[in-house]
């Protein structure tokens, strides 16, 4: 009965009343940036005294901005073209391979999603700070590569698990070389995996902020970076636009693989 | 090219060249790049600790020796441990509504749960900075409706993380646990009213202790990921609740002592890995499985 | 003298300390088609595997036209191949799937589409080319496999339990597919199966596996009449094995004695067997004939356990004294199974030469 909806009686009102408060409490936050972002008042008053798009002038007319926000893009793309890469070659090692110490190394591969970040951070920090890596973008993307590639890999074993690998014989049967057949045939069939693999590393390096605070310098920062920064100083509605933007952004991005999901079904 | 590896059992004349290791080499940029920038790096970091400034336990007997430093890793396991009561609190029920409201109902908290994940992680602690300030909404709701005369202070203190936390650590704990309570046989809680149990002792009989493998997995994870947490502990606690990754943080920047750097680095590594090892104790075949 | 078309050679293959087969020998001629029965684990697929060149073999060799196979990478060998498992590239269309191996031959486009078109037809499935892989049934998918795996006109076709995931009837369907189309095509087809009827239905000729090795290579009548091991006559058709006691062997037929009573001449005999040593005796349900009441000498008596109804047959079975179980099968209607009941005694009779004594 407990498993029933349509008969848990008075306990489903219960039930569909916490889960709506939980669905507030998470939601809500995200409205408020947005609608505050449009709010004229600098304390970030709500409601607003008046709407305004002023603090997305700010936000475009201030070249500091429009850098960090480039300089995020830009090393998230290199890092997820990295990441994809990499995972790619290491799946396949890790699925098809048989070699001593394979599970012991799939679990290694893991461990930077399991480590406080921090540590990572002030580890990578130290030897940057001996190879002289910080504030450049090469430290960037390899501190980002390092948390990035466990996300990828589970992506990517995870699609070629599911990927029977009778499917790749046959291409070789039809005469296709073993290496033709992975790329027209096993490729463009895991695709989904490469692609959420894509997804996960982008946004794991375009919203790391633990790894990128201490990789930056005065010269070089992430947009997380930026917000970081200024948050510290105040809670300026500039913050609430470049939220807004960011939440935009997220927003495409889960429209486009709820789409492409959509799509791959049919 | 390394995709070409594959079968390289070679055959020369009906006689057969067995290989040890086969596809090894695929795995070794990926070994590389994490011996190089991930294992080397840390634990040189945490060998500094016993190093620098002098070889010797020093430094961990001035971090656990000292009332400030203790208080700090007091600080961190009770609210890791409170923010984990919090979200299995809310997150069991919600968990169980999500797996038997009608899709057109749950779809919408799914998006909202994702939505809520995805968004940028600074973005989210900002809400909260804002939402709590003392001339928050929070506060001026409360206000308005006559409950408290003067504004709460909510934040840069232990509510303010809390909130903070719960927030974020919510969607971890409701997605997994919605995937256990949905793999449990309606039937079986069927037969539970059949046997004469009440609604209420299905529920503690039955249904919880069928979801507690979970919910341990679930609370499990929850804790080990705040212990670590470093940016909402820093924007919303405040200085009298400092956590650890806030300490380590500050050792190494403010303070440059990398040999306490290092060793609280290790306390936190120590007691992570030791979490995960009883997880996957605990669970780690059930995973596979579930793969 | 020309060379047999395909020549399968001492093959060997050993994984570590388990050996999956050892001495398979085995011709096969131009456009037949042959099929490898066995339980699961008797090595037919790994055969098949090793002709596809997914294994290597520890030894032996395979020739085709008189060439050796064993150097040549798979996708060079020109081998057809339909998997038990669907195996259509899930992200191309039925067309594309088809033309898949003409276009890494780098075939030219118009003679691509034609062979497409030609072979929709031969699996008839004209009008499926845009279709994905996921909108077909599992059989509509296999038809698509064999088309796909025809396509480039190969000279040998293997298929590895291809009906292994259908149901029953489609099974049927689909068996009555792959005969129309052998005798269109005319490719030689070597089959893997581990189920009989499926194997008699099909095949010009049968390997049976067992255990890594062939059993005995025939037509089905061939196997069923005169299996060379206890396997294949347990294998092939019905069987049911009674205790006997060999009392001299000659020109490979022996006269045995049967419980207490009973003596018959002229059974083929298997293997070797000293005169008083024990062998099994072979008996078939459908050849055994059935009389009411004891035996008068030539016949086995037997106490009848249960009778069952199965349409058009009835299904007797009885236990001889030693307590070892046989089964009868009788047509309906038959007039000793009137009024027939449990705890009745029988006689059972049969034709020595229908019957065979397998030596341990």
């Amino acid at each position: 009965m407990l498993l029933n909806f349509d008969r848990l009686g008075g306990w489903k009102w219960i039930l569909v009343g916490i889960t709506g408060l939980t669905a507030a409490f998470l939601v809500l936050p995200i409205v408020f940036i947005a609608a505050l972002s449009f709010g004229s008042s600098q304390w970030l008053i709500f409601p607003p005294p008046a709407w305004t798009l002023k603090w997305y002038e700010a936000f475009f007319a201030d070249p500091r901005w429009l850098e960090a926000a480039g300089t995020s893009f830009y090393i998230a793309a290199i890092v997820t073209v990295l990441s994809v890469l990499i995972g790619l070659v290491a799946s396949f090692g890790l699925v098809r391979g048989r070699f001593i110490g394979k599970e012991g190394l799939r679990a290694l591969f893991l461990t930077p999603m399991i480590l406080p970040v921090v540590v990572l951070a002030v580890a990578l920090y130290a030897f940057f700070l001996r190879i002289g890596l910080n504030g450049t973008v090469t430290g960037f993307v390899i501190a980002h590569l390092v948390v990035a590639l466990p996300f990828s890999i589970l992506s990517i074993t995870n699609a070629l698990e599911g990927f029977d690998k009778s499917i790749e014989d046959a291409a070789v049967l039809c005469g296709a070389s073993p290496l033709e057949a992975k790329l027209r045939i096993t490729l463009p069939s895991i695709s989904h995996g490469l692609f959420s693999a894509a997804v996960f590393s982008f946004l794991t390096s375009w919203d790391e902020v633990v790894l990128a605070i201490f990789m930056a310098s005065p010269t070089l920062q992430t947009l997380p970076v930026k917000i970081w920064a200024t948050l510290r100083q105040d809670l300026t509605p500039v913050i609430a636009a470049a939220s807004t933007l960011l939440i935009v952004i997220t927003i495409a991005l889960m429209l486009l693989v709820a789409l492409l999901r959509k799509g791959l079904k049919s | 090219m390394a995709l070409l590896t594959e079968r390289d059992n070679t055959t020369v004349m009906g006689k057969i060249r067995p290989v040890r290791s086969r596809n090894f080499a695929l795995t070794v940029p990926a070994l590389l790049l994490l011996v190089v920038f991930f294992i080397l790096p840390v634990l040189s970091l945490l060998l500094r600790s016993v190093l620098e400034p002098e070889p010797g336990l020093g430094n961990y007997q001035a971090l656990l020796g000292s009332t400030t430093y203790l208080k700090i890793f007091l600080n961190t396991f009770s609210v890791s441990a409170l923010v984990t009561v919090v979200t299995l609190a809310i997150g069991f029920p919600v968990a169980w509504a999500l797996a038997i409201m009608p899709s057109r109902l749950s779809s919408i908290v799914f998006a909202i749960l994702l939505l809520s994940m995805w968004t940028n992680l600074l973005t989210r602690t900002y809400a909260w900075m804002v939402l709590l300030q003392r001339t928050g909404v929070i506060n001026k709701t409360l206000m308005g409706l006559g409950l408290i005369s003067e504004p709460l202070p909510l934040v840069n203190n232990l509510v303010g993380v809390t909130i903070g936390m719960t927030y974020i650590m919510l969607p971890f704990i409701i997605l997994p646990l919605y995937g256990v309570i949905r793999k449990i046989d309606p039937a079986i809680l069927q037969a539970a009213a059949l046997c004469g149990a009440t609604r209420w002792q299905a529920l503690t009989r039955v249904l919880i202790p069928l979801a507690t493998p979970g919910m341990v997995s679930g609370a499990l994870m929850v804790f080990v990921m705040s212990l670590g947490y470093f940016v909402t502990p820093a924007l919303l606690g405040g200085t009298a609740n400092m956590m650890l990754a806030e300490l380590i943080a500050q050792f190494v920047q403010s303070l440059v002592n990398w040999g306490m750097g290092g060793a609280a680095a290790l306390v936190l590594l120590v007691v992570t890995l030791a979490l995960y090892a009883i997880q996957l104790r605990l669970f780690g075949t059930a995973r596979m499985e579930g793969r | 003298m020309t060379a047999p078309f395909l020549q399968i050679r001492t093959l060997r293959k050993d994984y570590g300390i388990v050996t999956a087969i050892r001495d398979v020998n085995l011709t096969v001629e131009r456009g037949e088609f042959m099929t490898f029965l066995g339980p699961s684990g008797s090595g037919k697929s790994t055969t098949l595997y090793i002709l596809a060149g997914f294994e290597n073999p520890t030894a032996g060799d395979i020739l085709l036209n008189g060439q050796s196979l064993i150097a040549t990478p798979s996708h060079k060998r020109n081998i057809g191949m339909v998997f038990q498992r669907y195996t259509l590239f899930p992200h191309l269309s039925v067309g594309e799937n088809i033309a898949f191996p003409l276009k890494v031959r780098r075939l030219p486009k118009t003679e691509v589409d034609a062979k497409v078109a030609k072979m929709l037809k031969l699996v008839r499935l004209e009008g499926f080319e845009d279709r994905k892989p996921a909108q077909m049934s599992g059989g509509q998918q296999q038809r698509v496999a064999l088309a796909r795996a025809l396509a480039y006109d190969p000279p040998v076709l293997l298929m590895d339990e291809p009906l292994s995931a259908l149901d029953k009837k489609l099974r049927e369907e689909i068996q009555h597919e792959i005969r129309r189309i052998h005798q269109e095509t005319e490719v030689t087809i070597l089959y893997v199966t581990h189920d009989q009827e499926e194997a008699l239905r099909l095949s010009d000729r049968i390997a049976v596996f067992s255990k890594g090795v062939i059993d005995q290579i025939g037509t089905g009548p061939e196997l069923y009449a005169n299996p060379s091991t206890r396997f294949v006559a347990e294998f092939i058709g019905d069987s049911d094995f009674v205790t006997c006691r060999v009392l001299s062997a000659r020109d490979g037929r022996a006269e045995l004695a049967v419980g207490k009573d009973m003596t018959i001449s002229g059974v083929p005999i298997h293997g070797s067997a000293a005169a008083g040593s024990n062998a099994a005796l072979m008996l078939r349900p459908e050849r055994l004939s059935l009389k009411r009441g004891q035996t008068g000498g030539n016949g086995l008596s037997a106490t009848v356990t249960d009778i069952t109804f199965l349409g058009s047959n009835i299904h007797v079975a009885a236990t001889v004294p030693s307590g070892e179980a046989l089964s009868v099968r009788l047509p309906f209607g038959h007039e000793a199974t009137a009024g027939l009941a449990r705890g009745d005694t029988v006689s059972l009779g049969f034709d020595p030469a229908s019957a065979h004594v397998f030596c341990a």
